[in-house]
């Protein structure tokens, strides 16, 4: 058995980048994203709900792509990339979330965050998606409040801004 | 609350090994047999381990490494060979999977959702035995590259699913490591035998056909209820060719309805046919119900989705002028 193969711990150092950052941490490897990020870093944004994956309050982004927090497991973190709604909103208000906030995308507001985080891997990944990319883009995320009406509107909103800067 | 979760999460938290090869994962399968688990994309483990149906073991053995460098979705002389350490994201997005399995890019698509297929593979799919990739895989007549005792080896996928599941009957699961799963196609051809350009249909006037259904209880991101796949084709005296149907979903172990596909093969498709088509899938395929939907209720969605299709197709054959 080659030496990597006998390379497992309990300690373990996670090395990644988080929101811009590189960042080392202690954690134990099969520790829940959503735990470290809550938990551990009080990085509160990303949201806990289901924590079976059905619900998509703990979206974050990893390298660029919309992953469920509470099913990515610290090991499968190393040298990613890492994004959370507070690091979409680093610079100030994001046009998405702009665009949410016009167009009434949310009322209690517990599945923002995540919805924002699809949306932005939708749009970084498709600028101009039809209605059958956005649905299936946004189909792990739950809202039990709005009816998906606003948030239809928020999506069509952020993708059109995008295509026209102002 | 945070530190005692944290505390607890720690406590629990395996020793995740990363072996580089199929042979060093199967190798710490054997040194730690049960208190260990092969963990792909941990998708399906992690709702095991919230639910209660499994406990967290104490290793994980990571296999998404085991695969080396190679193009994970490779085409190659005798067919298609996808990694078993494949994202179903990348099988979603795949342009050769959407050209030459499209009933696989059909069964991909509606597996969970996209953050989920960011973690998810086709091997984990796979070796759930129940994954809804398997019908489609199934009418593929996909073969699985294995890893077990003796070493390297191919199997059928249907007779892996049959045996595994009388092992488990019998309790006494065997615990080979999936390397890749393949899909052959014809020598000489460059296509799945299943699918078919519509131009080759005119000129050949055979219409060959080809579809996966999943029904759940909501429209998407659901737990699948049926899943089932139908290929075959329809010559030009509207007789029935080649027929292959996979039926699975829910907890049911899928397979393929072979003694159907015997039977039918070389029948002429009219309304009777479709008929003793729906009563034979009544009659030969028993799916596990639960308090959400019954076995017959299976059953007869089962069988109305493979006549749909049929249907379908011979309908389409005469309008298509022949
Ligand atoms: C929210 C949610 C929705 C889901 N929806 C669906 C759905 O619609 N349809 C569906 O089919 N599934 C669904 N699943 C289940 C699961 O996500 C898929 O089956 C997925 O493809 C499993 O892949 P994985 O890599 O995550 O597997 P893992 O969880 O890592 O492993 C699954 C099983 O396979 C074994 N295993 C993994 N890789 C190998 C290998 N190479 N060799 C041998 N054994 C191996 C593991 O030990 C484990 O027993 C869903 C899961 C979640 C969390
Ligand atoms: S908390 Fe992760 S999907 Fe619900
Ligand atoms: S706004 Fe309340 S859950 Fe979506």
């Amino acid at each position: 058995m080659g030496d990597k193969a006998a390379d497992a711990s309990t300690a373990y150092k996670l090395s990644c980048t988080l929101n811009g950052k590189e960042t080392e941490m202690e954690t134990a490897p099969a520790r829940k994203l959503l735990s470290i990020l809550r938990d551990d870093l009080e990085l509160t944004g990303t949201k806990r709900s289901c924590e079976i994956g059905r619900c998509g309050a703990c979206m974050v982004l990893i390298d660029g792509k919309a992953v469920n927090s509470c099913l990515t497991m610290a090991y499968q973190c190393e040298g990613k990339s890492i994004d959370t709604v507070e690091g979409v909103s680093a610079g100030g208000i994001d046009p998405i979330q702009q665009a949410f906030l016009e167009e009434g995308g949310f009322q209690c507001g517990y599945c923002t965050p995540g919805m924002i985080i699809s949306v932005k891997a939708l749009l970084d990944g498709n600028p101009e998606p039809n209605d059958d990319e956005i649905a299936e883009a946004l189909s792990g995320n739950i809202c039990r409040c709005t009816g998906y009406g606003g948030i239809w509107r928020a999506v069509r909103l952020a993708a059109e801004r995008r295509r026209q800067p102002s | 609350m945070g530190t005692n979760a944290h505390e607890q999460e720690t406590i629990q938290s395996p020793l995740v090994w990363h072996p580089q090869s199929a042979a060093d994962a199967w190798q710490l399968k054997q040194n730690f047999g049960a208190d260990a688990v092969y963990a792909a994309g941990g998708t399906l483990l992690r709702t095991q381990w919230e639910s209660g149906l499994a406990k967290m073991p104490a290793h994980l053995i990571d296999v998404s490494r085991i695969n080396g460098q190679e193009e994970p979705i490779r085409e190659h002389e005798s067919g298609m060979t996808i990694d078993a350490a494949t994202s179903l994201a990348a099988c979603r997005s795949d342009a050769l999977i959407a050209r030459k399995l499209p009933l696989l890019a059909e069964a991909v698509k509606q597996i969970a959702a996209p953050s989920v297929r960011q973690l998810a593979t086709l091997g984990g799919n796979v070796s759930s035995l129940v994954g809804d990739s398997l019908p489609a895989l199934l009418v593929y007549d996909a073969q699985l590259h294995l890893f077990g005792g003796a070493g390297e080896h191919w199997e059928e996928l249907s007779d892996w699913l049959a045996a595994t599941e009388q092992a488990l009957l019998s309790s006494q699961p065997a615990s080979r490591l999936l390397i890749g799963i393949t899909i052959p196609m014809p020598e000489g051809t460059t296509d799945s035998h299943a699918v078919a350009p519509a131009q080759e249909e005119l000129v050949s006037k055979t219409k060959r056909f080809g579809a996966y259904y999943k029904v759940g209880r909501r429209e998407a991101f659901t737990p699948s209820v049926v899943a089932a796949a139908v290929v075959g084709s329809i010559n030009s005296s509207g007789v029935l060719e080649h027929m292959k149907l996979a039926v699975g979903g829910g907890q049911t172990i899928p397979r393929r309805l072979k003694e159907l596909e015997a039977a039918f093969a070389g029948s002429e498709l009219h309304a009777a046919t479709l008929q003793r088509i729906y009563d034979g899938v009544l009659d030969v395929y028993e799916p596990r119900g639960d308090l959400f939907a019954s076995a017959d209720y299976r059953k007869s969605t089962a069988a109305n989705l493979i006549v749909t299709e049929l249907w379908k197709s011979a309908a389409e054959a005469v309008t298509g002028g022949w």
